[in-house]
């Protein structure tokens, strides 16, 4: 946790610098603007939710931030590293969990995570001893010898998240990570997350779950048509309104229609 | 509910779900106007020829190996080309209210509706033409032509229903991604057969094979014909008995697994996990700690694992073998040809990060610096030395062994050398420079719509620059010939030397755009 982020007299606080900020970012795709323009700063230590409705550049924004996707204009800025100038410091520091995109799948877990590793230059010994660690955590162990294409949904996610987690990182990147996951599984991918932030780390997870993100996360920044809408403490983006859903119908702009008279026939068995 | 009912709504649901099929795309039903007319073409070809062929005295030798070919056809067809006939699959039937005994007779009766069965049938008439002489031969024709047909349908169904569950499962898609590959090296061997077949005395050669496939059912249906037509009636009584037994023998075996199918849980994917550990195997204690040891590793676990790299290495090791070997064996090749087989695996580094898909991300999250993108290059370059260095001296042991040329081995495998090394380097930098997707789910697609410029840039540009770049070694050896030098053992050496160094200097030179590509190449590989 940071040391000094409030004071009780209100006097001026020592923020520490932000895990990830982001200045004027945009990609256009053809004629399409994706992410038009957003800044960001996401404070470390937190477990932050970023929401939208679907195609309001989640993935994209994520994707640019990891340096899986090269922006058209505008600076990335990870644990003080810039991603684009600075790669090799950037990429130690994170690990990500990328939606839409294969992992090696022809392997087994275990393989998948001795091979990820490596990848990273963990020596042999420590990258098995923390793979089987990992897989004990995440429920994977019974399966760790079974191909990971065989895998079903909730144990992708959690193959994904053991080989993000492998290196330790500082920031760990998750785009949809519950999406399609079971509850016992989705229970135990957050234990893990809760247990990972809870030690300083810090957690960008995009969804559209609102309940989820609710309960999660302390900090969120909602996006909507490739910009931000708003970003900060769960609390004061909510605001007066009773839940996360009803402030981020609100931010999107998709107010509650009145249905008025149109349906008023609907009511099965009512003649 | 009536057999003939059940009949008759099954043909229905066959039909509507060919037309749904063709109403969805304007492509789909041009494949089929297309596939239709060729497959008349070809049918009424045949035909012909068939009944040209009537008289001739090897007339019963080809009537009966076609009718060999066709049911050994119809026994595959589902194995390769499953999803292809929805009415094939009996547990989408599994929730009506319907005995296996009507359900198996009805499904054979719908089975007969469809372009195959229409060609199946005109060629078993063709064949029966060709070889019945006389009233007798007639009448055992008329039993004959339905039981070909009906017996090559049951085959295809009972294949399919007792295999429907590994069709469905992951194992059964990657069968079928291997389809064209079993089709390419399939036809290698049919050319160089028929070649041999041309000069072995033609179809006489074939008449002791025609003998055993004439007992066959159902084969034998059409021996009987030709039986009938010799007077033998005893021997044509047994011969359609056995077809005809056949026949029921197949159809038991396929209410049996219908049977099961429909009364048992799916349990393909709930099979016990592995509990051995696959990594146990030797080979990782032999390589390098680090990128380059699992690097290594992962690449030949893919080839061994994944449907289409194996289907690539495969299709390189024999054909680079079947070629200079077959060739030699004719007497027409030179000891050069082994070369070929250095030269098919080199091909195997083209495009190397679309064999990745999308996985790329987790190479691309690892590489930061360009030393990183040169060790993941080394490292699959290695792997794939570690198969053709010793594959290229086979290949060149081979040959040589058969035109008897061994003083040629060290000039041809350094030769090899060169030429794979400059493949080596080439195609590391077209990897980089030219990356296309390579789509995982369909057996005959291998590159994304609108990247075909690319790929066709990438092979065709890497082998013309391969043959420049390996052209000091070719001169090197012309040269030694010319001069009747007796140093020409030297080539070994030096061919493997400048391949050493070309390979290096290429993997340097496409590690520095790896390194700077990166998203660009991952948008590129994982496209489709």
């Amino acid at each position: 946790m940071p040391e000094e982020t409030s004071d009780a007299v209100g006097r001026a606080v020592r923020v520490p610098p932000p895990a990830v900020q982001v200045e004027g970012l945009w990609k256009r795709f053809g004629g399409q603007v994706a992410v038009a323009g957003i800044d960001l700063a996401l404070p470390a230590g937190r477990f932050i939710g970023l929401v939208g409705p679907n195609g309001a550049g989640k993935t994209t924004t994520l994707s640019m931030i990891t340096g899986l996707l090269r922006p058209d204009q505008g600076r990335v800025r990870v644990a003080g590293h810039d991603v684009w100038r600075d790669p090799a410091e950037v990429k130690a520091r994170i690990g990500v969990l990328p939606e839409g995109l294969r992992m090696f799948e022809r392997l087994s877990g275990r393989e998948l995570l001795a091979y990820s590793g490596r990848l990273r230059g963990l020596p042999g010994g420590e990258v098995d001893q923390r793979a089987a660690q990992l897989l004990d955590v995440l429920d994977l162990a019974g399966a760790q010898h079974k191909l990971v294409i065989d895998y079903s949904t909730g144990m992708r996610k959690k193959i994904g998240l053991a080989a993000a987690l492998l290196h330790n990182p500082e920031v760990l990147f998750l785009d949809e990570p519950f999406e399609g996951v079971d509850p016992v599984s989705a229970q135990t991918i957050r234990g893990v997350l809760e247990r990972y932030t809870a030690s300083g780390a810090t957690v960008v997870f995009s969804s559209h779950v609102m309940e989820l993100v609710e309960s999660l996360c302390d900090w969120v920044a909602v996006m909507a048509a490739g910009r931000i809408r708003a970003q900060g403490p769960l609390a004061e983006v909510r605001g007066a309104r009773p839940t996360l859903q009803a402030a981020f119908l609100e931010l999107v702009g998709a107010r509650e229609r009145d249905t008025g008279a149109s349906l008023d026939w609907l009511g099965g068995g009512a003649r | 509910m009536s057999t003939a009912r059940l009949t008759g709504i099954l043909v229905r649901l066959k039909l509507s779900l060919l037309r749904g099929g063709l109403r969805r795309s304007g492509g789909r039903t041009a494949v089929f106007v297309v596939s239709l007319v060729f497959a008349s073409l070809v049918t009424a070809g045949l035909l012909l020829g068939l009944v040209l062929l009537r008289g001739h005295a090897q007339a019963a030798t080809v009537a009966v190996l076609l009718a060999g070919v066709l049911a050994a056809g119809w026994a595959v067809l589902p194995l390769f080309f499953p999803g292809g006939d929805e009415t094939l699959d009996p547990t989408r039937l599994v929730m009506l209210p319907l005995r296996p005994g009507p359900l198996v007779a009805a499904l054979l009766g719908a089975s007969v509706v469809g372009i195959g069965p229409l060609v199946t049938l005109c060629l078993a008439v063709g064949a029966v033409l060709a070889v019945a002489h006389g009233a007798a031969a007639a009448v055992a024709a008329v039993a004959a032509v339905p039981l070909l047909l009906l017996v090559c349908l049951a085959l295809a169904r009972a294949v399919a229903a007792a295999n429907i569950r590994l069709l469905t499962s992951r194992k059964g898609r990657d069968l079928a991604l291997l389809s064209g590959l079993l089709i390419a090296v399939g036809l290698q061997f049919l050319n160089f057969g028929l070649q041999n077949l041309g000069r072995a005395g033609g179809l006489t050669a074939l008449r002791p094979a025609a003998d055993v496939v004439g007992w066959l059912p159902p084969a034998s249906a059409v021996a009987a014909v030709e039986a009938a037509g010799g007077g033998a009636y005893g021997e044509a009584a047994a011969r359609l008995l056995l077809t005809g037994l056949a026949l029921a023998g197949l159809l038991w075996w396929w209410q049996r697994s219908l049977t099961r199918l429909m009364t048992s849980p799916d349990s393909s994917t709930l099979g016990a996990a592995p509990t051995r550990d696959r990594s146990s195997s030797g080979l990782h204690r032999l390589l390098p700690e680090g990128r380059t040891g699992a690097v290594v590793l992962r690449t030949l676990r893919y080839a061994w694992r994944d449907p289409k790299t194996k289907g690539a290495w495969v299709t390189a090791l024999a054909i680079g073998l079947i070629v200079p070997v077959l060739n030699a064996l004719q007497g027409t090749g030179s000891v050069y040809f082994a070369c070929f087989g250095a030269a098919m695996l080199g091909m195997l580094t083209y495009n190397q990060f679309g064999q990745d898909y999308s996985g790329f991300w987790m190479v691309a999250q690892t590489i930061s610096t360009t030393r990183d993108a040169y060790q993941e290059l080394r490292a699959r370059a290695l792997a794939i030395l570690l198969v053709t260095v010793p594959y290229t001296v086979l290949v060149a042991a081979v040959t040589a062994a058969v035109m008897d040329r061994w003083d040629a081995v060290p000039e041809v495998v350094g030769v090899s050398f060169a030429l794979l090394g400059a493949m080596l380097a080439t195609g590391a930098v077209a990897s980089a420079l030219f990356p296309y997707s390579i789509p995982q789910d369909s057996a005959y697609k291998n590159v994304a719509p609108g990247q075909g410029t690319i790929a066709w840039l990438s092979l065709g540009g890497g082998l013309l620059a391969s043959l420049v770049t390996a052209l000091p070694v070719l001169a090197l050896t012309a040269w030694l010939h010319v001069s009747g030098s007796g140093a020409l053992w030297t080539v070994l050496p030096a061919g493997a030397a400048y391949g050493a160094l070309t390979a290096w200097a290429g993997v340097r030179l496409a590690a520095t755009r790896t390194a700077d590509r990166l998203p660009e190449i991952l948008a590129a590989v994982a496209k489709g």
